[in-house]
């Protein structure tokens, strides 16, 4: 393959995948889903922003404009509720270092929000009457849809925000909203390490973990104290990497490890040879194959300390 | 029903009632329905001549139609029947071109694994669609719009749903047959749990849980019409489906044009009373037919299997 083949081939894939999201993008602003799609969406926008890197402040205007009043972010453009990646939203906006007032109105949001398990009496439920799935309601996060059960990926989005956003001198509401979020991760891990949705064990089985879900989640739990349920996960998602060939996963396993120092050449140009065989049609998932590429001879938007 | 189970991944205890109040106000159970069970020994070549010649007893009229074939993609476990197998959705495919489709796109939100791209690659069925130049939409990241539902079981009122399928014609489910430890079975209304998008419900879709999965299967059912289903049952999930269940295999494959009708002949041939099912039970009321009388069968006769599919305890009361 020609990326190979040529000593700047990934550089000058980076710059022409970035030019292709540029193009891409909506005439009011953000980035839809599908290039075919024309309704704005949540999650490829924050990562097209990210992986574009803009300077000038027009691109951002669009996240600004499209939060909710209280404080979250819709999942698309026309949905009436705030989401669950209200915490990649705020990790974007912090990343510029703009919209202080909307980052504001975000970390307030995300410190009203949790799952609905922490309310006492599904509190009380889970505890006693309904175990079929092992967890430990105590130790809840965020949901992705208000009023419904915390999940991997939404908590690990909104750990990683507020850490960024109150790097040191955290309030004790935040350090302790941030930790009880921390406690979910490792309480909904696999057995054997790794994270799915968030369904550890169901009727005694441990359930198969993701690597999407496992990348963002150590993601998430960098610069936490060592511990066993981290290294299994680590590791593990180092095995998944070497032979995935699935470019959204592969993408956030390479941001994972290299959060974690870990080498990932031979996984980028895996990754460069996947984007250059086949079109990549999917918006986010070519915002997070842009991000994986360069992360680092960039920074790496979603590592401790960056 | 059992009451006590799960919320976070399961139904509500509103579940565990029964459906005692109607909670739709239109009818569209076809007089009579019919069935066609199909004996298939293996994941071959064979099925596209099987399925093109059992469909011909149906001659259904899709000339000049979309036809979305709507698979059961959940996950990739080696080894574990999770998902439709791809020879049956390219079979599929490959039939309805022949009978006059304009296109035919394969559509699917997986529930579990946000890595669409991932289980099309695993299961292999990315391979064959590309190989027989069938486009695949991804329901979890489509467009979506918002819908007013046609029933009220969930109290939802409600719900986002993909463009893609809104705008297909002609609509086909092409559940796994498995049993569910939350819902009894995955059948061709509860594999429509898939066109409910992750972009707007997340992974998985935890709302329909908390409003009830037999409710929000009953709501779907009513809103998204199901034209056709075609069932793999060739080799099945038992115990603790949809995920960590053990293979059980019923040789067959199940064609229907009431997705009724079609749950219900699953149902029979798992071993289970189909009446003990509540989304079942609740949609053959006005949607589609429960009762043999009403229920032709085109091919082979419904026959309950020596030994019933295993369940999880709490829906061991399914078994007839």
């Amino acid at each position: 393959l020609t990326v190979l083949a040529e000593p700047d081939g990934v550089e000058a894939m980076i710059a022409r995948l970035r030019d292709v999201l540029s193009a891409r993008r909506l005439p009011g602003g953000g980035w839809p889903f599908s290039s075919g799609s024309s309704q704005m969406a949540l999650e490829p926008t924050c990562l097209t922003l990210l992986a574009l890197r803009p300077d000038t402040f027009m691109p951002t205007q669009i996240l600004i404009d499209s939060q909710r009043t209280d404080g979250g972010w819709p999942s698309f453009a026309g949905d009436d509720q705030s989401s669950g990646l209200t915490g990649l939203a705020l990790l974007t906006l912090n990343r510029f270092g703009i919209a202080h007032h909307a980052r504001r109105r975000a970390v307030r949001w995300l410190m009203q929000t949790r799952g609905k398990e922490a309310d006492w009496p599904w509190n009380w439920k889970f505890r006693t009457r309904d175990t079929h799935v092992r967890f430990d309601p105590r130790k809840f996060g965020w949901p992705w849809h208000n009023g419904t059960c915390s999940w991997v990926v939404p908590t690990s989005f909104a750990v990683l925000a507020l850490k960024r956003e109150f790097p040191d001198k955290r309030p004790r509401a935040v350090a302790r909203r941030i930790q009880t979020g921390v406690e979910m991760l490792f309480d909904r891990a696999c057995p054997r390490g790794g994270w799915n949705a968030g369904n550890g064990v169901v009727y005694g089985r441990p359930m198969a973990p993701h690597i999407d879900s496992t990348a963002i989640a150590l993601l998430a739990l960098q610069q936490e104290p060592a511990s066993e349920i981290a290294a299994l996960s680590l590791a593990w998602l180092d095995g998944q990497a070497r032979d995935c060939n699935a470019p959204w996963n592969l993408a956030w396993s390479i941001l994972a490890l290299h959060g974690y120092d870990r080498p990932v050449d031979r996984l980028q140009r895996r990754l460069a040879c996947l984007a250059q065989s086949e079109p990549l049609t999917d918006i986010a998932t070519l915002a997070i194959t842009v991000l994986a590429l360069d992360c680092k001879a960039s920074a790496n938007p979603f590592h401790f300390p960056e | 029903m059992m009451l006590g189970q799960s919320q976070r991944t399961g139904h509500s205890i509103v579940d565990s009632l029964p459906f005692l109040v109607p909670r739709y106000n239109f009818e569209r159970r076809p007089a009579g329905s019919r069935v066609a069970i199909l004996p298939a020994s293996e994941y071959s070549g064979k099925l596209s001549n099987l399925l093109w010649e059992g469909l011909k007893l149906f001659k259904p009229n899709v000339v000049g139609k979309c036809v979305l074939l709507k698979p059961n993609l959940v996950d990739y476990i080696p080894g574990a029947e999770i998902n439709t197998h791809p020879t049956v959705v390219v079979a599929a495919a490959e039939s309805f071109r022949r009978f006059g489709a304009t296109r035919v796109v394969v559509a699917e939100g997986p529930g579990h694994q946000r890595d669409t791209q991932l289980v099309l690659q695993a299961t292999g069925l990315a391979q064959q669609l590309n190989e027989h130049g069938i486009p695949f939409v991804d329901l979890n990241r489509d467009e979506v719009v918002k819908v007013r539902l046609r029933a009220n079981y969930s109290g939802l009122k409600n719900l986002w749903l993909p463009r893609t399928l809104l705008s297909a014609d002609f609509i086909v489910s092409m559940p796994k047959v498995k049993t569910h430890h939350w819902a009894g079975v995955t059948l061709s209304l509860k594999n429509m749990f898939g066109v409910v998008p992750g972009v707007k419900y997340g992974w998985p879709k935890n709302l329909l849980h908390w409003r009830g999965i037999q409710q929000c299967i009953v709501d779907l059912a009513a809103t998204v019409p199901i034209h056709f289903v075609i069932a793999d049952a060739l080799v099945c999930m038992e115990g603790n489906g949809p995920l960590a269940g053990t293979s059980r295999r019923l040789d067959r494959i199940v064609l229907s044009d009431d997705c009724i009708a079609a749950d219900v002949t699953c149902a029979r041939l798992m071993g289970f009373a189909p009446e003990r099912i509540p989304h079942i039970a609740e949609t053959a009321k006005f949607l589609g037919n429960i009762s043999p009388e009403r229920i032709m069968q085109l091919a082979e006769r419904v026959a309950s299997p020596g030994v019933p599919f295993k369940t999880v305890p709490e829906f061991e009361f399914l078994r007839a």
